[in-house]
């Protein structure tokens, strides 16, 4: 039987084609997954907890690997063993973690000789590390064969300021999604108009089954304290969300119905 | 008609929204940050309409730039193949420009739909753009559309015209690229905007980031060579499709015109490829190293795989090709030699740095990088891979050029000894510097590539420089027996469009995919749960996909644009012309449908 000459070139199409998908899949997959924020800010760390998390933002969000390895000489940064001890020596009259918190976010300040000024400054976008973040970074570098001496408080107030570029990829509500789901159907009163998976509702306001994976953290929490100020969605009648929900719902009430309304994805 | 005023429709329709745009932007200040598509999810739906008005776009593009030289040759030369060849390129894109419009009114729909808050600070920094490309848009569209329909009234006397609109439909089909590249780039390398994101001064500083032009050169010279593998398998399909040895003749002559245009401009390619890849490292390092040494590391040795086959499936297609031309026997012997550079090249270019293995593997090997073909990973081999892959693709185009002729020119010796030589000087600069690579920091070895990629250039100008006037008024040894290629030559022609789609796809989403988690790096975060880059296997999925889509779309576009010819001999006014092999009248076209 001879074929049809559409159907020949699109045999060899759909096999050329999935010959080059085949080995895309074959090959490791990686994912770039947006970083985690990281706060430490008033609570209490060790430490070894603070060197884990040091570590731990060196191989992800402060994406240091790209150019620095520990214990190997890089072509692009210098290798970072032993960079606790030599810190401290690298430039008179300034500590170790000075120095490196310095590396850190002010990079061209100092060049380590025979590397070129490429280093951009941490605390920025689009790495964008914050005060925390830095801290934990700082204290696990000094831990590369020096002593973790770094507070908080050294690093400077202003660092990380304009890391956000945007809201944080993730905000950890504290609320309980179940006692939220209560606040919904009662207290709050919200399924008066809106829907919510299986929690049912009159089509008065639009429907919240999948609120979290179509909106922000920021924008659910500023709409139900402030409805009017963050707008009407299209297609429904403005002015009706009451604006009374900031002084009705105690602050436990409304972090437990922010969090429920997170679990709608 | 029925296709200007559908035409005009979108157009319309298109340019009330831009008016409307400044009432959406406030609205949508309110509204949502992103909306959820059905089923598939936001990205894909963009992802998906995006990839494919890119395709639709880049051929309409991209066709009339050669089709436009194709019809002044026809023109300076009185031949009349050219001027239907030129025609028939041009119809091919006219049916598929209502197609690029109705995704381009669909891509906008779905930002401002779907991602309303982008598209409002899109909109803060461009809105001034979108004026102009609607102005411009109108202007290409009334520019082609008199182009396309006075071919027949612009003839003899009044051709100069005809042949200025097809210039000048280029020149705005080039500013509308350069419009809408510089909302892309920006997304990649913003610029003249404060900390905060707000535009500081004049837009001009945001359309001029770091990626605008180097984009703008490799889209331009991509657009061609794509525009030249489509319409070189649209011949494929004619011609495999075809009853008579004439038709056979007519589409096998098309065929090699689109892969000699592709061919051609796919060499310079790479040179705009590193120029790109240069502004991004010195916009930001960390990005570029990134897109090269990151997550996306694999992605360039799939790239490294399909421009392999893109190379070898050229060079094949001539090597096929040249056993029609009589005379080219003589350069048979080239074959082998050729083909074993060819290969070699591409497996060193497909050599990945380091592997992911099992441990036991990696103790045998002594660790993730292999011994021995470890060193091949590195960019001073491939580079050198590519450069010398780059010289044997033009000694093929140089060979086949002068298969059926021998020049008479008393300093012909001379002619191709220079020519020679400037090859061997080539490779040689090219290898040395290659070598030398591995001894130097890498800041100084990328500065190698600049050396390189400058000898292959002067290679290419020198050694066409001295056979252009080396071969005019040349012996000819036969004609060009213009359809008796080898049928697979023609499936070699559609594997190097689908190749070449499919590269498209994947270059997209490298640029798309290096701004990571961010809508326009380090400005503007994207916050929405597909804030993930997809992994290569993912990726590579709907790239294959819409790739199949697109040739659908294609194929029913084109089968419609043919069904108003049926019945029609001669087209408007442009009947098919006989080309030489195709019929029994051979020694009526001779020389005719020669070589570019």
């Amino acid at each position: 039987m001879r074929l049809p000459v559409g159907v020949k070139v699109g045999i060899v199409a759909i096999v050329v084609m999935g010959a080059y998908s085949g080995y895309a899949n074959y090959i490791p997959q990686i994912e770039s997954k947006p970083p985690q924020e990281l706060s430490l800010e008033g609570g209490n760390v060790t430490p070894a907890q603070l060197i884990k998390a040091g570590e731990e933002i060196y191989k992800t969000k402060g994406t240091c690997e790209i150019c620095h390895r520990i214990g190997q000489k890089g072509t692009r940064a210098p290798d970072l063993a032993g960079v606790g001890s030599r810190a401290a020596k690298t430039k008179p009259g300034m500590s170790a973690k000075a120095y490196i918190i310095e590396s850190l976010i002010s990079p061209n300040a100092y060049l380590v000789e025979g590397y070129p000024p490429i280093m951009p400054a941490v605390d920025k976008p689009p790495i964008g590390l914050n005060r925390s973040e830095l801290w934990a970074l700082t204290a696990f570098l000094e831990s590369l064969g020096g002593t973790v001496d770094v507070a908080l408080n050294d690093i400077p107030a202003t660092a990380g300021a304009a890391a956000a570029g945007g809201a944080p990829a993730e905000v950890k509500i504290p609320g309980d999604a179940t006692a939220g789901k209560a606040v919904f159907t009662g207290k709050g009163g919200c399924l008066a108009c809106h829907k919510a998976k299986d929690v049912p509702g009159t089509p008065v306001g639009p429907d919240l089954s999948q609120i979290a994976k179509i909106q922000t953290t920021d924008y659910i929490m500023k709409k139900i304290l402030d409805p009017k100020g963050m707008g009407t969605v299209a297609g429904f009648p403005p002015g009706v969300m009451p604006q009374t929900f900031g002084q009705a719902l105690t602050a436990k009430e409304y972090t437990d119905l922010v969090a429920f309304l997170l679990t709608l994805k | 008609m029925r296709k200007a005023a559908t035409a005009a429709l979108v157009l319309t329709g298109s340019i009330l929204l831009f008016s409307a745009l400044p009432a959406f932007a406030q609205e949508a200040a309110k509204e949502p940050a992103y909306r959820s598509f059905p089923w598939i999810g936001s990205r894909l739906a963009v992802w998906a309409v995006a990839q494919l008005h890119l395709n639709f776009a880049a051929f309409i593009l991209g066709v009339p730039i050669f089709a436009v030289i194709i019809e002044i040759i026809g023109w300076r030369t009185r031949d009349e193949r050219y001027d239907w060849l030129s025609h028939e390129f041009v119809k091919l894109t006219f049916a598929a420009f209502s197609t690029t419009a109705l995704l381009g009114a669909l891509l906008l729909f779905l930002f401002i739909g779907y991602y309303p808050k982008f598209w409002t600070y899109m909109t803060s920094i461009f809105f001034p753009t979108y004026w102009i490309y609607a102005l411009l848009f109108f202007a290409e569209t009334f520019t082609v559309y008199l182009w396309y329909y006075g071919w027949d009234w612009l003839q003899g006397n009044r051709k100069w015209i005809h042949v200025s609109l097809g210039i000048l439909s280029n020149l705005f089909g080039t500013a509308i690229l350069f419009v809408a590249n510089s909302w892309v780039t920006f997304m990649i390398s913003p610029a003249g905007i404060t900390e905060s994101g707000a535009l500081k001064g004049s837009v001009w500083a945001a359309i001029n980031n770091y990626a605008w032009m180097p984009i703008n050169i490799h889209r331009l010279i991509a657009n061609i060579v794509f525009g030249g593998t489509i319409a070189g398998a649209y011949a494929a399909f004619r011609f495999l499709g075809a009853k008579t040895d004439e038709e056979r003749a007519r589409y096998d002559w098309m065929g090699y015109i689109g892969n000699f245009v592709a061919l051609s401009a796919f060499i310079v390619l790479p040179f705009a490829g590193y120029y790109l890849g240069r502004e991004i490292y010195a916009f930001n390092q960390t990005m570029g190293i990134t897109m090269m040494g990151g997550f996306m590391s694999w992605l360039w040795i799939i790239q490294a795989i399909l421009i392999g086959v893109l190379f070898i499936g050229s060079n094949y297609y001539l090597w096929l090709g040249m056993e029609r031309i009589p005379g080219s026997e003589r350069y048979r012997k080239y074959v082998p030699p050729m083909l074993i550079i060819l290969a070699i090249g591409f497996m060193v270019w497909a050599t990945p740095r380091s592997m992911v293995v099992t441990l036991d593997e990696a103790r045998a090997m002594g660790g993730t990088h292999h011994p021995i073909l470890g060193f091949l990973g590195v960019m001073s081999a491939k580079n050198t891979a590519v450069n010398l892959m780059i010289l044997t693709t033009f000694l093929s185009f140089v060979l086949y050029r002068r298969a059926n002729r021998v020049s008479e020119k008393p300093w012909v010796k001379t002619g191709m000894a220079v020519q020679w030589a400037t090859f061997a000087l080539a490779a040689l600069i090219v290898t040395f510097y290659g070598v030398y690579g591995y001894f130097v920091e890498s800041l100084v070895r990328i500065g190698f590539s600049v050396y390189q990629v400058g000898a292959v250039l002067a290679a290419l100008v020198i050694v066409m420089a001295i056979d252009i006037p080396m071969f005019k008024g040349a012996r000819s040894t036969g004609a060009i027996r213009w359809g008796t290629i080898a049928p697979r030559s023609q499936y070699v022609l559609i594997i190097l469009a689908v190749t070449f789609t499919w590269l498209m796809g994947l270059m997209g989403f490298a640029r798309s995919g290096i701004r990571q988690h961010w809508h326009v790096y380090g400005v503007l975060r994207d916050t929405s749960p597909e804030a993930v880059t997809p992994a290569l296997g993912y990726a590579a999925n709907v790239i294959s996909i819409v790739t199949l889509v697109f040739f659908a779309l294609v194929m029913f576009i084109f089968w419609l644009g043919g069904l108003g010819e049926k019945g029609k001999a001669g087209a408007h006014g442009h009947a098919a012309p006989v080309i030489a092999g195709g019929s029994d009248d051979k020694g009526r076209a001779s020389e005719g449908a020669e070589h570019p």
